[in-house]
């Protein structure tokens, strides 16, 4: 099966932790991967008392020189904890470590961090690159490194000009002594600086907000131009010496195996084909280039063997189809575990003046990110392996290739280029990643290998987000008021897909956005109804609650007009006791020129109504309103009005940015997609049929920022959940149709 | 898998039961007496995949799901759905029990072995045409060549009593074929050898030649100039294989006719639609020998000029619509240039033997636009030459651009570059987008074995 | 084969209907031009050849062969181009950047043909996907690309 090469495996030179010298800044994205022959990996940590206070000693983000370095010409190189993949991350974490080390955001250069206990500086312990949780979890603890990098330049400029540290101050980027007059800039000092023991943590004191000169304001973000200018760095781009390329196809359907490739001997002519492989639930080829393997992946014909009965995969049937799954989850029999529960629902819904009982759906969504999914994988000759490889999770990813190598994890060099986007999409879900397939090649091979799956293949293994079915019920009131509200989710959640599911028990990921409203309802209960997926179920952009604010708050509009109540009044009604969610909604309204639901005629002659919605995400609150039109049959969105309250924030411009990004996959999700199957299969394994928001259908977004100062929430998700539901209730007010089901798509409508 | 096969069966009259003796009588056979080979040569087996492979039985009888030939096919038809059968040599579900005298039968005069008459969906009035060597070859084929696969026939769905087969022997009286292909005097040996198997195993009429009321074709060999004129079937448009200039063969050359048939492509045209599927399992399987005997044929044919209208010449004028400050003037330009002119060109001409010319092809030239907005609708399937996947396939538009798009865009192309094929509704467009499916964008190779 | 990209020529051993875009990105290791689909969908893949934006996922090698190709790395060289980034950075366009390279083609080659598109020409041109959502600020800059030429 597989042909081996030898001798040319492994001879070049490996420059594994050798420092680098990055002079012009216009490089550095370029060095974050790897181009040919000039490998760039990790971080040149100086040998300086900090690195030897050993590891453990420290607490994580309190290493000094395992975050950063200060080039003579005072840039300030950054090893970010966090993965930047649009977010902004990079920037928000040069603003934060820049702020108390005084040093201008625009002075930084952030790559990456690999694999290491010092980054694990999230609130609890670890670190990912998800759940919005970058900025806050870690708001403190990158604030205090940058602090005690400026004390070390501090001690190491008290040394050098001798004078008690206590009359020295900085400026941005230099130590002052006020009373000579002389500066010391930060590259001059660093050498020096970054030998010394790192202060005790709690030795230094942060900034009041009130002194802040980058947190807070809308500093331009540290990548653009390289991103603008086609140099930025994925790992879809990396490249080592002597490698050779992959392409993979899969099984048509999760579980199955290969039983035998017909035609192999006409693949292994096919042109710069090296060799061919069996892997679990795929054939790869491995060749010179990867249009050459691509093909000849293309061109394997391959009978499938079903799994056998001790099968542990999660195994997609010939038959499935997500229209009669979805109809299975709405007729799953139980009532479900409870997720929140509230006064006395039964009694609620006897002595109600009306129930409305009404079921809504949600569909499975792709993560659609442009970059495809790639892995370059190289056993080194002194036994250690690298890999670069997209990941919102460095350790996580060490540990599971350190599980499936049989490597000790400090033998595994984890590299974590830049993101072609990601939203949930790069985590740890079993068959959805290639590294273990181009791991497995490489020591099959004996060489580096760089695999990339097409999207025909990503397509057929990206996670979805899971379908909720829910089954609500609400009870008004004599007066149309609603007095008890019952949602049981059929649903699985992809936490519990991933780590398995624990009977009796509610996964929150599944039913995030059910729970957690802040509606007064005397009475409520939110239940989840656990029913496996055939498919696989992964993290998606806002995860439980990029469908369940559309469930929620569009039954929630169907509760208003069952009651003859306006669905603005009936929120704030429902919001009295909350001043935050108060304020929050109607600055909203304010924001759109004041509430009018319509129908309405626009200037422009087309009619038109709004919708609006309100979602409690990831720490932070949102509110929004759309307005919509019918063209050519299908909903046209004119403008999207989003409010959101944080808390606390660090760069308005980026929050700006996130809720604009958060629209249009919000958008996306209601008005176009649907990752449907039948017979198994995918129906769409491209763009072609799985159309994503395009550049036309992107409405005007006008964005406020509400910074109440309470506790800091997330920015990169929280924009997404109230979009659907929005929009849906204005189209819903405009057609006179009640929307209970994405994407909208589905649905004519006549002009 | 669906086909569409539109089969007009209630035309069929109905007859009284004085002939009943007619509608159930078995046919005769040259091999009525014939006793059975059970040990074929490995030439006569190769001799009868390779006949296998003319006629091109496993586009119908396998789907990607089942075992080589064991059925299964939809072909869907305005009375319900019917289903290609098993024709492996299991006894039960299959053919394992036909003598040599059945198979012939059902092969050349549409018969079951129990007297029931096949669909016309079977292309019996060309196989008709077959040498009784060939018959022969095949038959051994498919009973020691094939496995066999235990796969229950479906019934058709059409209902009682339009799903009576006895009336089908009516029509296959009127419209069959009696006999075996006639070598033509006057004609040479390659001409002869083309003729037979475009007429013969090859089956060419079935899509090529236009259908009467009763759905024949109208005609069966070259004495017609409406054989192998172009018609509409399955919801494309298969043009003429004549001389027309427009909708035929008429540009091309006898080297470029087999260049096609060989590797799925030339400098005129790619394959799509329903031609993928013949390519993919027949021609591409083809000698080098019967291709050019088939290109010599056809080239023989001469066109219509009268029917086919004034020849295409290209007409760069339209390239002017397409530049940035005039697309909003042209419904279909904005289209043409955001949807179609990355692959198809900025000037309408393709991009070498790779991506085909939108400019003078015979589906933008064809009155009938059918093949124009079913291949904008649903995309091609993939073309697998020698083993090998195309480089590039023609993506589905349907959930992309609506029918009021699809019908600006298709006849912005249809009226420009000097194509004469004309406008399309947004009507039409929406017509087959409800009846017709996208096709599949992975790669599928029917085995035979 | 004899190529002419970013005004150096290469000489490549691709079989005819390879991809453009792999022989960029592959065989001559420019790796700014990117793969999204492999199916003119997306336009991450955007190319100028002779000045016109072409998708190289779906152009093959050997129809561009002997004409002037310019790639991403080459943008600033081309004075549009160079405007084009200016207002890409000016209006923090790009997010996570992937199909950044695609769009600022795709905007030079528009401003290159004209200097004063119409929203017909900017809907046709502008069709490029991007899963961040960054269309607004697209559009911002160019307009105001389109506006700053306007005025000259």
């Amino acid at each position: 099966m597989t042909e081996l090469v030898k001798g040319l495996s492994g001879e070049e030179a490996l420059p594994t932790g050798e420092p680098v010298n990055i002079s012009r800044r216009k490089l550095l994205l370029a060095s974050a991967g790897a181009t040919a022959g000039a490998l760039v990996i990790g971080f040149g940590l100086p040998l300086g008392a900090a690195r030897a206070q050993g590891p453990g000693a420290m607490a994580p983000g309190t290493r000094v020189p395992a975050f950063l370095e200060i080039r003579p010409d005072n840039m300030v190189r950054f090893l970010s904890p966090f993965v930047e993949g649009g977010q902004g991350i990079f920037t928000a974490m040069a603003q934060i470590v820049g702020e108390e080390l005084d040093a201008d955001p625009a002075s930084f250069i952030v790559e990456n961090a690999p694999a290491g206990d010092d980054y694990g500086v999230m609130e609890g312990g670890g670190r990912y690159t998800g759940g919005s949780q970058s900025v806050r979890s870690s708001y403190d603890t990158m604030r205090r490194l940058g602090a005690l990098a400026r004390q070390m330049l501090l001690q190491a400029a008290s040394a050098s000009l001798g004078v008690p540290i206590g009359q020295l101050t900085t400026k941005p980027g230099a130590v002052v002594h006020t009373a000579s007059g002389r500066t010391m800039a930060y590259g001059s000092l660093a050498a020096k600086a970054l030998d010394l023991p790192v202060p005790d943590p709690a030795s230094v004191k942060l900034k009041d907000p009130s002194e802040f000169r980058w947190i807070g304001k809308p500093v331009e973000r540290i990548d653009v131009y390289e991103k603008s200018v086609g140099k930025a760095i994925f790992a879809i781009d990396c490249s080592v010496d002597g490698m050779l390329h992959a392409a993979v196809q899969h099984a048509p359907r999760l579980g199955l195996t290969v039983g035998t490739i017909r035609n192999e001997a006409q693949l292994l002519a096919m042109k710069g084909v090296h060799s061919v492989h069996v892997l679990p639930g795929a054939v790869a080829v491995v060749a010179e280039r990867w249009w050459n393997a691509k093909r000849a992946a293309e061109a394997a014909q391959v009978d499938w063997k079903e799994p056998g009965p001790d099968s542990k995969v999660r195994y997609m049937p010939a038959d499935f189809s997500t229209a009669e799954f979805a109809e299975k989850l709405a007729t799953a029999p139980g009532d479900g575990v409870d997720a929140e529960k509230e006064g006395d629902i039964a009694g609620a819904f006897e002595s109600a003046g009306k129930v409305v009982s009404a079921t809504y759906y949600s569909q499975y969504v792709r993560h659609a990110q442009l970059e495809p999914p790639s892995a370059l994988a190289r056993f080194n000759q002194d036994g250690s392996l690298d890999v670069w490889l997209p990941n919102q999770a460095p350790e996580m990813f060490r540990a599971d290739i350190s599980a499936r190598t049989g490597l000790e994890p400090e033998k595994i060099n984890i590299h974590s280029p830049l993101l072609g986007g990601f939203f949930g999409r790069h985590f740890l879900y079993e068959f959805a990643n290639p590294y273990p397939q181009a791991i497995e090649l490489a020591k099959e091979v004996g060489r580096p290998i760089k695999l990339i799956w097409s999207r025909e293949e990503e397509f057929l293994r990206d996670p979805v987000r899971p379908m909720a079915i829910v089954r609500f019920r609400g009870a008004l009131d004599a007066d149309g008021m609603p007095v008890a509200l019952e949602a049981v989710s059929a649903c699985e959640g992809p936490t519990e897909a991933l780590w398995g599911h624990q009977d009796g028990k509610v996964d929150e990921s599944a039913v995030e956005g059910l729970t957690g409203k802040s509606y007064a309802f005397p009475n409520k209960r939110i239940a989840q109804l656990y029913v496996q997926n055939p498919a696989m179920i992964g993290y998606w952009r806002s995860v439980g609650n990029s469908m369940n604010d559309f469930l929620y708050e569009t039954f929630l509009d169907e509760l208003a007009d069952e009651g003859g109540q306006d669905p603005y009044e009936l929120r704030l009604h429902l919001l009295k006791e909350n001043a935050r969610l108060t304020t929050l909604l109607k600055s909203v309204v304010e924001l759109s020129g004041g509430w009018k639901r319509g129908p309405f005629t626009a200037v422009d002659g087309t009619k038109r109504a709004r919708g609006i919605a309100m979602a409690s995400p990831f720490g932070s609150h949102t509110a929004a309103i759309a307005e919509v039109s019918i063209e050519h049959g299908e909903v046209k969105v004119h403008d999207l009005w989003q409010s959101i309250d944080p808390g606390k924030i660090v760069n308005p411009a980026i929050i700006e940015a996130q809720i604009n990004s958060a629209v249009a996959l919000g958008l996306s999700e209601v008005l176009l997609e649907d990752a449907a199957y039948e017979k198994g299969m995918p129906l769409a394994r491209n763009y072609d049929m799985y159309p994503i928001l395009p550049p036309h259908r992107m409405p005007r977004v006008h964005v406020r920022i509400v910074e109440s100062g309470e506790k800091m929430g997330g920015i990169g998700e929280p924009g997404l959940p109230a979009v659907p539901p929005a929009v849906a209730n204005a189209v819903s007010q405009l057609t006179g149709r009640r929307i209970r089901a994405m994407p909208l798509s589905q649905f004519k409508f006549s002009s | 898998m669906r086909k569409l096969l539109f089969i007009l069966l209630p035309v069929i009259a109905i007859a009284g039961a004085g002939v009943a003796w007619f509608v159930t009588r078995m046919p005769a056979s040259p091999f009525d007496d014939a006793a059975p080979d059970e040990t074929p040569s490995a030439e006569v087996l190769a001799h009868g995949e390779y006949v296998a492979r003319l006629a091109d039985c496993v586009a119908c009888h396998s789907t990607p799901e089942s075992a080589p030939f064991a059925g299964g096919l939809e072909m869907a038809t305005p009375l319900g759905s019917i289903y290609a059968t098993n024709i492996t040599p299991d006894p039960e579900t299959g053919i394992g029990g036909y003598s040599l005298a059945d198979f012939d039968r059902a092969v050349r005069k549409g018969v079951g072995r129990d007297g029931h008459r096949f669909y016309p969906a079977m292309p019996y009035p060309s196989y008709a045409k077959l040498t009784d060597d060939d018959v022969r070859a095949l038959y051994a084929y498919f009973m020691h060549g094939v496995e066999p696969a235990r796969a229950e026939n479906r019934k058709s769905d059409i209902p009682w009593p339009l799903n009576l087969r006895w009336p089908i022997a009516f029509w296959s009286a009127a419209f069959s074929q009696s006999g075996v292909y006639e070598e033509k005097a006057g004609q040479d040996e390659l001409w002869n050898r083309g003729a037979y198997i475009v007429q013969g195993p090859g089956h060419c009429g079935s899509c090529h030649t236009p259908r009467g009321l009763a759905i024949q074709e109208k005609a069966l060999d070259e004495g017609s100039n409406l054989y192998l004129s172009g018609a509409v079937l399955d919801g494309w448009f298969a043009p003429s294989l004549r001389g027309d200039h427009n909708i035929g063969l008429g540009r091309w050359s006898e080297e470029e006719i087999f260049e096609f048939l060989k590797t799925g492509r030339n400098e005129h045209a790619v394959v799509f639609g329903s031609m993928a599927d013949a390519f993919n399992n027949s021609t591409q399987f083809m000698t080098d020998e019967d291709l050019k005997a088939i290109a010599h044929y056809l080239k023989s044919l001469p066109g219509n000029p009268e029917k086919d209208g004034a020849p295409w010449a290209y007409d760069p004028s339209s390239n002017e619509a397409l530049a940035f400050g005039k697309l909003g003037e042209t419904p279909g330009a904005q289209t043409y240039v955001a949807k179609c002119g990355f692959c198809h060109g900025a000037d309408g001409r393709g991009q070498g033997r790779w991506i085909p010319s939108l400019a003078g092809s015979a589906s933008s030239l064809a009155p009938d636009s059918v093949s124009s907005i079913n291949v904008t609708l649903n995309g091609s399937a993939r073309i697998v030459a020698d083993g090998v996947p195309d480089s590039y396939r023609m993506p589905p538009f349907r959930n992309q651009l609506s029918d009021q798009e699809i019908a600006d865009v298709l006849s912005f192309i249809r009226t420009g570059w000097g194509n004469s094929g004309g406008a399309v509704s947004a009507d039409d467009v929406k017509k087959l987008r409800d009846r017709t499916d996208p096709a599949r964008s992975e790669v599928i190779v029917l085995q035979m074995r | 084969m004899k190529l002419q990209i970013n005004n150096k020529a290469y000489d490549v051993e691709a079989d005819g209907d390879t991809p453009l875009l792999w022989v960029i990105r592959d065989e001559l290791g420019m790796t700014g031009t990117k793969y999204g689909c492999g199916l003119a969908q997306c336009g991450a893949c955007s190319v100028l050849v002779d000045g016109m934006v072409m998708r190289s996922c779906v152009t093959p090698v050997e129809s561009v062969a002997g004409r002037s190709i310019t790639t991403i790395e080459a943008i600033e060289e081309d004075e549009v181009g160079k405007r084009v980034v200016e207002a890409w950075v000016k209006h923090q366009v790009p997010q996570c950047g992937y199909c950044q390279s695609g769009q600022v083609i795709a905007a030079t080659a528009l401003l290159k043909q004209t200097a004063h598109p119409t929203d017909e020409d900017v809907m046709a041109a502008m069709a490029n996907l991007c899963r961040c959502g960054t269309y607004n600020a697209i559009s911002a800059a160019v307009r105001d690309l389109a506006e700053e030429e306007g005025a000259q």
